[in-house]
């Protein structure tokens, strides 16, 4: 790779072992996919609880506050966990404190989410952004326009310690034509809720090969924010889209020609009713109907969506744990809303955790013997990885559907019509 | 038999092949605790990846990949080397973290010429795979 000067003083060691580390890093992946240069990024976004300490040690060492933006992906709260009587918390709680140290010594921010944009860091059109976090990566690429490449957490951090990622992949204008279309078939989106775009999502992931930027044709204008996120951010859950545009919605796809940059797609993968109830199937892996643990939150909640959460449960019980992932922000507006209260009073708990990969209910290595052994979930992402990671039963079906499993502890959802 | 194939991460690796024509994410399809594929329903379903060359198509899912590829590289648990159709970077900043030997676009069909439980060489610095049939 040609690098400027104040690379080449990067990697000669000018600013200390850390951002040596991390350069050396970063030239050997851009070489990889034969990337001739690095580009300067708006900001960068890491995750120091996901990063292991002995990697995160190395990249960080002797690295000064940096001039950039950096924000951090959901984090794990042990002390919180600890009160919520889960037996394993302080096992957490060394590695966790000590890193979160170091992540403001480096005047980085505690953002704490995979869903910065709620919070108002939302990038412009066009802005270079390295980040961790595939569902975030899709969402900005394909709701704002953003310049986001495929990124994995480890290499995000090395992006973000240097202020450099190596131009390539997405970040290149001529790669973000959609190669790959989606047409709707015998589909009515009349009544679909967030699931059923988790859903499609799911299975556009699954069908495209590699990290091929997708459009989706056929739905209605200007589809809803929290509907289109639900749509993008499932695909690199069961795939590796990274760019999903939404024709007549997101900012590079107003028109299906500009989507495909004028171009004929590669290929047309078409979706109907058949593969929404297949996919749906496959997301739903359980055998007794009983429920004990609901994750809303996947990705991070809107205000919206906590509004309707907390509509339902006003004067209930629940038979179940509930854990909605939110970030500080929101949780704080759910609160003057007075819908933190009515949901915590039922029994749910919020938190700026990731209610998936590590949500503390349905952890082994943080719940012990109290694990949840079975959870339900709105969210194809939350529900793929439960299964994986998690390793517990899975019930899939919609917001009202797990609502009322956490109220009745049963489960009894539908396949979707 | 001999192939060669383009270079994602040097370094030399031999050991039995495990095929799986599909794509792959280290976070959720390997437990780093065992080895083991524990996806419900996977064709690779409780088979173990460790030190062996594994074989597939392409990376896929979270952006995690790479701390779950760590993981497993320090239970001893990770793939001895791996051969894909074409990587994408989660997995190759996966493999060039953790050192992994690795290699992309091989000049033959691989799911044609390697199967489960052949022993195959690695020598991914080379960019060269050498198959002798079970």
């Amino acid at each position: 790779m040609l690098l400027t000067d104040e690379e080449k003083r990067m990697i000669d060691g000018a600013y200390g072992p850390g951002t040596k580390r991390a350069m050396e890093l970063l030239v050997k992946y851009g070489e990889s996919f034969d990337a001739e240069k690095f580009a300067s990024i708006s900001y960068g976004h890491i995750s120091y609880d996901f990063c292991p300490e002995e990697f995160w040690d190395l990249m960080t060492e002797r690295v000064s506050r940096t001039q950039h933006r950096v924000t951090t992906h959901p984090s794990y709260s042990p002390e919180v966990w600890k009160q919520w009587g889960l037996p394993l918390a302080d096992n957490w709680a060394g590695e966790h404190q000590r890193k979160l140290k170091r992540f403001l010594e480096l005047g980085w921010l505690r953002t704490e989410t995979c869903a910065e944009y709620l919070l108002g860091i939302t990038p412009r059109k066009g802005d270079i952004v390295s980040m961790g976090g595939s569902c975030m990566q899709v969402a900005n690429n394909s709701l704002f326009g953003a310049r986001v490449d495929r990124m994995g957490i480890l290499i995000s951090l090395a992006a973000a310690v240097c202020g450099r990622t190596p131009l390539m992949g997405l970040l290149l204008p001529e790669n973000r034509y959609a190669s790959h279309l989606v047409e709707l078939d015998d589909l009515d989106v009349t009544n679909w809720t967030l699931s059923h775009y988790h859903c499609l999502g799911y299975y556009i992931g699954d069908q495209i090969p590699g990290f091929k930027p997708v459009a989706v044709n056929g739905l209605p204008p200007n589809v809803p924010f929290d509907f289109a996120r639900a749509l993008v951010i499932s695909m690199p859950t069961s795939g590796a889209v990274t760019l999903a545009h939404i024709v007549g919605t997101t900012p590079e796809a107003s028109t299906l020609e500009e989507a495909l940059g004028s171009k004929k797609p590669e290929h047309v993968l078409r979706v109907g009713k058949r593969e929404m109830k297949k996919t749906w199937e496959k997301l739903n892996v359980w055998d007794s109907d009983v429920v004990e643990h609901v994750a809303f939150g996947c990705p991070h909640a809107t205000i919206d969506e906590i509004g309707r959460i907390a509509n339902h449960l006003e004067g209930k019980k629940l038979k179940t744990s509930m854990l909605i992932g939110a970030s500080a922000p929101v949780e704080a507006l759910a609160r003057r809303q007075g819908w933190a209260d009515i949901i915590e009073k039922a029994g749910g708990h919020f938190q700026s955790v990731c209610p998936s990969i590590t949500n503390p209910f349905t952890r082994r290595d943080i719940a012990g013997e109290k694990q949840a052994k079975s959870a339900a979930t709105n969210s194809a992402r939350c529900a793929h990885y439960l299964a994986t990671v998690c390793r517990v039963k899975v019930f899939f079906g919609t917001e009202e559907e797990c609502v009322k499993a956490a109220i009745t502890g049963k489960w009894k959802g539908e396949l979707p019509k | 038999m001999k192939m060669r194939a383009h270079t994602i991460n040097g370094g030399k690796a031999e050991g039995e092949a495990v095929v799986y024509n599909g794509p792959f994410s280290f976070l959720g399809d390997l437990d780093p605790a065992t080895g083991k594929v524990p996806v419900p329903r996977h064709p690779l379903e409780g088979k173990s990846l460790a030190n062996k060359v594994f074989v597939f198509t392409t990376g896929k899912g979270s952006s995690g990949g790479d701390f779950a590829a760590w993981a497993a590289k320090k239970n001893g648990n990770a793939p001895a080397a791996i051969i894909c159709l074409e990587s994408e970077p989660v997995l190759s900043g996966s493999v060039i973290v953790t050192g992994i030997p690795a290699v992309d676009r091989p000049e033959g069909n691989i799911f044609e010429l390697i199967k489960s439980g052949d022993y195959v060489k690695v020598d991914a610095t080379e960019g060269l795979i050498e198959i002798s049939t079970k």
